[in-house]
């Protein structure tokens, strides 16, 4: 369990965060220079924040008041940069195993052996960062963290510059990482869509104050306000199995179609469904060209100047973009049951 | 009069003493230029590069002042060593070391400049102190641009006259490092002897600042000192 509560004045910036972080995945995001990695990095002891305390678990790390400064080496807490930040003048394999030397043998809990395997490093180990694609230099650097055993992973965009095909890969990985390893991880992104599809609850930042702290899907509300649809269309972001008839796909206990090409069944898949390319039918509807009709509740609704978001319960949650005009004509509210209505050709199908 | 190759390998030790005795004074200076902000920063950077502006005999004098049988610190050293340093060969080399400090601070800033220190707080994340960073990941990084400016800094070192003349003296045989003797022969009309001197000299400077080229240009070429495209 990680508890803070720092305030920082930096250059006209004035961080000012407190909030308590449960083992799980914990999305830090918002607008950029909302402080989202000044946070971080406040956190790791790479910045010393002004005032306040820092404690993970029962070690306190840094205070104020206690005159505590633990150096970062000796903090505990794994850190994946943007770029990777991997050592250009050593192999994948030293990279890997730069921390994990460092660690006291007591403390080792993860092998990088064991890393190369999770991870499917095994072919780049004998490789320079530089002879590795922006991928494969997050996973390796995902794995330097991981392997020094680390109380808590935090991880600044990782997936900042990873195309989108490259990115339902990443999500897959984290995903693995979280659910093998039980390492707690905080995760800064500004995109909605893999806060939605990785954390467990979402911290949402602005102006280096604190919104909101709650569910992923509680708080798309406040996250909708400051979103740049035009820079970022929302996705949802879905684990999937391949089923076994041609086209479908198994979301949690729900099916849906789409286009499946020549992948195999039982192969994990990310779906990429966008929020604005799903119609919602107040009533059953019928005789339609679209593949997917899935019955669901709305759990949230949020505004923003005239676009709508509605999370929307099918089993498992999936957001909605409409205008507030369709919102307000079928009388959508929280408890209320949908349909949610879109093609096989709006599901875009990424690696897992 | 001494032969040619004792007064090179004289004028080698010398100067490959200053080099040793400036190392860790420009690692130091140039690691706090490069990486810290402090008050009095403008005014480490003004001290340190004054040697490169000043006449070098006027460096000579004040060593002289600084380090002669009357100062404290030539008193500690005659106590200690059991022997004064002004108008030996190791004079010689602290001269050297002092007016090609400039030099290897400027080499040195910009090779550790370039280091990217992301990389460092990286290596601390992953539970390095900051000396095994230094040694695993600065050091290694800036290498080649640190060994550039040790090659500048050895070759001037070598040349040194000004200041060499005035705390070391121009004993043959002892001090007289190879711009002393070949001043010297000019002065005895031995114009023969200066040339050869000279052409050595030459050889050995070609070869020094070749060699430290081929550091720098290879410091372009390979990508060992950026981290990969953002």
């Amino acid at each position: 369990m990680l508890s803070f509560d720092v305030r920082l004045r930096r250059n006209g910036f004035t961080l000012e965060a407190s909030a308590v972080f449960g083992n799980g995945t914990t999305a830090v995001f918002g607008p950029s220079g909302a402080g989202k990695t000044t946070l971080l990095s406040c956190i790791a002891g790479a910045t010393e924040p002004d005032e306040g305390e820092i404690t993970l678990g029962r070690r306190t790390l840094w205070s104020s008041s206690k005159r505590v400064n633990t150096p970062p080496e000796k903090r505990r807490i794994g850190y994946v940069y943007q770029d990777g930040a991997l050592f250009p003048h050593m192999s994948a394999r030293d990279n890997l195993t730069y921390g994990f030397r460092l660690t006291p043998p007591e403390r080792r809990r993860i092998n990088p052996e064991a890393m190369i395997g999770l991870l499917d490093l095994g072919e780049l180990m004998d490789r320079r960062p530089g002879q590795l694609s922006g991928g494969e230099r997050q996973r390796v650097a995902l794995a330097r963290a991981l392997a020094t055993s680390p109380e808590l992973l935090l991880l600044d965009e990782p997936m900042a510059s990873l195309d989108a095909r490259r990115r339902g890969v990443a999500i897959g990985y984290l995903k693995r990482v979280g659910q093998e390893l039980a390492i707690p991880m905080v995760y800064v992104s500004h995109s909605v869509s893999e806060v939605m599809a990785l954390a467990s609850q979402a911290l949402l930042l602005d102006r280096g104050k604190v919104v909101g702290l709650d569910k992923p899907g509680k708080m798309l509300p406040q996250a909708a306000a400051g979103y740049d649809r035009e820079a970022e269309p929302f996705e949802n972001l879905l684990d999937g199995v391949i089923g076994k008839r041609p086209g479908q796909v198994a979301v949690g206990n729900v099916e849906l179609i789409a286009q499946t090409g020549n992948r195999k069944e039982g192969e994990p898949v990310i779906l990429s469904i966008r929020a604005g390319e799903i119609i919602v039918a107040a009533t059953p509807p019928e005789a339609l060209s679209a593949r997917n009709v899935i019955p669901g509740t709305i759990a949230e609704l949020s505004g923003n100047s005239g676009t709508v978001y509605a999370a929307v319960d099918v089993g498992v949650p999936i957001v909605v973009e409409l205008t507030e005009w369709s919102a307000d004509s079928l009388r959508l509210a929280p408890g209320r049951s949908v349909f949610l209505v879109f093609k096989a050709s709006s599901i875009q199908l990424l690696d897992a | 009069m001494a032969s040619d190759l004792s007064i090179v390998l004289l004028s080698l030790r010398a100067a490959a003493l200053a080099t040793a005795l400036l190392l860790p004074v420009a690692l130091v200076v140039s690691w706090l230029l490069a990486r810290r902000h402090f008050p009095g920063k403008f005014a480490l950077d003004v001290i340190v590069t004054l040697p490169l502006a000043l006449p070098p005999v006027v460096i000579g004098y004040a060593l002289l002042w600084a380090v002669g049988g009357s100062s404290p610190a030539g008193r500690a050293i005659q106590s200690i060593f059991g022997s004064a340093v002004v108008f030996t060969w190791v004079a010689a080399a602290l001269a050297g070391a002092i007016v090609a400090l400039p030099l290897a601070v400027r080499a040195f800033t910009l090779a550790l400049a370039q280091v990217d220190p992301v990389l460092e707080g990286a290596a601390r994340g992953l539970g390095a102190g900051p000396i095994r960073v230094f040694l695993t990941i600065t050091l290694p990084l800036a290498g080649r641009g640190l060994l550039a400016g040790l090659l500048l800094g050895f070759v001037r070192a070598f040349s040194e006259f000004g200041a060499t003349i005035v705390v070391a003296g121009n004993i043959p045989g002892e001090t007289q490092t190879a711009p002393l003797a070949i001043f010297t022969r000019l002065s005895a009309g031995d114009d023969g002897g200066a040339a050869r001197l000279a052409v050595i000299s030459i050889v050995i400077a070609v070869i020094a600042i070749a060699a430290h080229n081929y550091m720098l240009r290879r410091t372009d070429r390979s990508d060992l000192h950026r981290t990969p495209a953002r």
